[in-house]
């Protein structure tokens, strides 16, 4: 019953190992205008497209049953083998057809059209007030884009780009970024920092508790003190201050989080050390004259390994959450995309005023549904170590 | 020493410790940063002569124990010198900022302690219904989504799908005039942020608090209680209530760091008008005078509540007053 959660945090942590090598193309490469929304999202809305020709396509059909595109733009070159007397490339319209740019007498030209230049709109014969956009797509049909000429071409690269108002399965942010791959890579940040960070502040918690439970005195309560003491500041703040002192990178930050997360762990190992302590075989152990560096090594490490484990996986929400509060306060570095970066720009680069919830929800939920699986895998942890929480409910 | 047996001295002077602690932190992170308030005002073409006076006048000659001693009489008597971004007193900068985190915080730890543990009680007493089941969720929410997130949610349903709050600010722009006006528009500002902060913070306190009743309930004293054939109400509130109220205030000392902290977060989302969203702006600006006072500020404040609560926690458990060692 438990396993769903193992399940899960295996296939997102694959997917986040994947993703980078999944997609060939740059996550920062503008792909779409900003603020496109999801593709899934109302079907008259016009998508994106990329129509090419070459040298073998010298015309491309396209079926638009959408609204009217934002953008319309060809770009390209054609050379011919000869210099043709009549060559044109041409738009057709379900109702009539736009020679876009007369290629006649040109032996090698390229082509470079956008439908918001005046000379293009001259060219269709329109005032360069009015919108290119309604004339060349005047109603749903069959479109086509097509060169004729008198020689044959030698060869041709030619791209016509459609910019609509939908992109992919998330749709994109201000830049035109795609959010589903970029989603897809703030997998890898939120696992790296929240397992790393969480095993490191283990670390210096269980030396910490071993230390303070052990040795006892001075030292065990200038432990305590310290760790009373941080408990009771907030940590936020001290946690922004050293993001901008000590500089912006993902290590920086692991580093940054564990320093400041290790008091629950020296607590708890702390007071398992102190009741073990007390018993018998340590008693003979000492009596043997063990040193009290073994006993800690080899005989209380051990014996708190367990509870240990449970402890990480239950303190890794807590770092994927300090790193998105970081990252969505604008702290970390820019260059990283991490859930919380995504956060930070939807809400500092006008998700709000372009309504684009896309921007939000996948971010926010990506954050919650790791944090909901690894408390989930700690409680499992933690009734394995002590089977009498069974059946207790979120306790 | 006799009068370290008195718990209210004892737990004075641990705050007191806090506070030196907070300074030696502050001193430590802020003059970690590169350049020292001096090198931002010298120019290179002053002469050596100069720099030394300067370096006097801001006592950075001295050994880094009478800096630090200098450094804290500054922040001890709030003068905290001058912003490098604005060229003004940081004082004025953060005394118009200082009540409305105040008034955040504060109305944040009543409501959602107010709220938390009537709901973790009626959640208790009533095991099995949708109070149980509304109270598990919401500790659940709590811990998991990030509160920055849900507030972007509210902030942008209630906002700016259907404006009934204001998007950003602390007062409209232009500010209205007229005392009750006034009122009514900061208070309408401030409902959001207070509303999304209440949301996220009593759902982790009801579990707490539900937690500890349900356990209480199952004590003999209750038992004994309702035997004697009392009514409902004077168990759960005199005989049940009564007795977890020190665990209570336990959990209290407990989440307020982290709700300082997430005022920090809500300040810089609702774009208010506070001690948090200018310790942000100041970092990021690299404006450390700033940044150290707001950092101070916030820790001053935390302090203090933590003080209240500890003095609250004797007054409510006679027992810590006569115990030779306090809590902790």
């Amino acid at each position: 019953m438990k396993r769903w959660s193992f399940l899960l945090l295996i296939l997102i942590a694959l997917t986040g190992i994947t993703a980078p090598l999944l997609r060939g193309a740059d996550p920062e490469m503008e792909v779409a205008p900003p603020f496109s929304k999801p593709s899934w999202l109302g079907k008259e809305t016009s998508p994106t497209l990329t129509v090419l020709l070459d040298n073998e396509t010298l015309q491309k059909r396209i079926d638009w049953h959408y609204e009217k595109p934002r953008h319309y733009k060809i770009k390209g070159r054609i050379q011919f083998s000869g210099t043709p007397q009549e060559a044109s490339l041409i738009w057709e319209t379900p109702e009539k057809q736009y020679i876009l740019e007369d290629l006649s007498g040109y032996y090698d030209i390229i082509i470079n059209l956008d439908a918001r230049d005046i000379t293009f709109k001259l060219n269709l014969g329109i005032l360069p007030f009015e919108n290119a956009i309604d004339t060349l797509f005047p109603s749903k049909g069959d479109y086509g884009l097509l060169l004729i000429s008198d020689v044959p071409v030698g060869s041709m690269e030619l791209e016509l780009k459609l910019e609509g108002d939908k992109y992919g399965l998330l749709g994109t942010d201000q830049r035109g970024r795609d959010v589903f791959s970029l989603f897809l890579l703030g997998i890898r940040v939120s696992l790296i920092i929240g397992i790393s960070a969480t095993l490191i502040a283990s670390f210096i918690g269980l030396s910490m508790g071993l230390v303070s439970g052990y040795l006892g005195g001075l030292t065990d309560a200038l432990i305590m003190r310290g760790v009373d003491v941080l408990l009771s500041i907030p940590i936020l703040p001290i946690l922004m201050a050293l993001a901008a002192v000590w500089g912006k990178g993902l290590w920086q930050l692991v580093l940054i989080l564990s320093l400041f997360s290790w008091m629950g762990t020296a607590r708890t190992v702390r007071a398992m050390t102190l009741s073990l302590r007390e018993s018998c075989y340590i008693e003979g152990l000492k009596g043997l004259g063990a040193s009290p560096l073994y006993i800690l090594y080899r005989h209380l490490l051990p014996e708190t390994l367990p509870l240990l484990l449970a402890n990480i996986a239950l303190g890794v929400p807590g770092a994927i959450l300090a790193e998105a509060s970081i990252s969505f306060l604008g702290l970390s570095d820019p260059r990283v995309i991490s859930w919380g970066r995504m956060l930070h720009e939807a809400h500092s680069f006008g998700a709000f005023s372009n309504g684009a919830w896309w921007l939000l929800i996948p971010p926010g939920f990506g954050i919650a549904l790791l944090c909901l699986i690894f408390l989930d895998i700690g409680k499992y942890l933690e009734e394995l170590v002590d089977p009498r929480l069974k059946g207790e409910k979120l306790e | 020493m006799a009068f370290m047996k008195n718990y209210w001295i004892r737990r004075i002077l641990s705050a007191f410790l806090v506070l030196l602690i907070i300074l030696i932190l502050n001193f430590v992170l802020f003059r970690m940063m590169p350049g020292d308030p001096v090198s931002s005002i010298i120019d290179p073409k002053f002469s050596p002569e100069a720099k030394a006076q300067l370096r006097k006048v801001y006592g950075l000659d001295l050994p880094l124990s009478g800096q630090f001693l200098v450094y804290a009489r500054q922040m001890l008597t709030f003068n905290f010198g001058i912003s490098f971004l604005t060229q003004r007193p940081v004082w004025e900068e953060l005394s118009s900022r200082i009540p409305n985190t105040v008034v955040l915080l504060g109305s944040v730890l009543v409501l959602s302690s107010v709220i938390g543990t009537w709901l973790g009680i009626k959640a208790a007493v009533r095991r099995g219904t949708w109070v149980e089941r509304f109270v598990l969720w919401g500790g659940a929410v709590s811990f998991s989504f990030p509160s920055f997130f849900v507030q972007l949610i509210l902030l942008f349903f209630l906002a700016y799908l259907f404006p009934l709050f204001p998007l950003r600010g602390t007062v409209s722009i232009p500010p209205p005039s007229g005392g009750a006006t006034a009122l009514a528009d900061y208070l309408w500002h401030m409902c959001l942020p207070v509303f999304s902060l209440v949301l996220l913070g009593f759902g982790g306190w009801a579990l707490y608090v539900r937690n500890l009743m349900v356990k209480e309930m199952g004590e003999d004293h209750i038992l004994l209680a309702r035997a004697k054939g009392l009514p409902d109400r004077k168990i759960i509130w005199k005989h049940g209530f009564r007795t977890i109220l020190p665990p209570i205030i336990t959990i209290f000392l407990l989440a307020l760091p982290g709700i300082v902290s997430g005022a920090v977060i809500t300040e810089t989302v609702f774009s208010l008008h506070g001690v948090g969203r200018f310790l942000l702006e100041s970092v990021t600006g690299h404006d450390y005078p700033a940044a150290s006072a707001a950092f101070f500020l916030l820790a001053l404040l935390t302090i203090l509540s933590n003080l209240l609560a500890d003095l609250a926690y004797g007054l409510v458990d006679p027992r810590v007053r006569f115990e030779k060692r306090g809590r902790g």
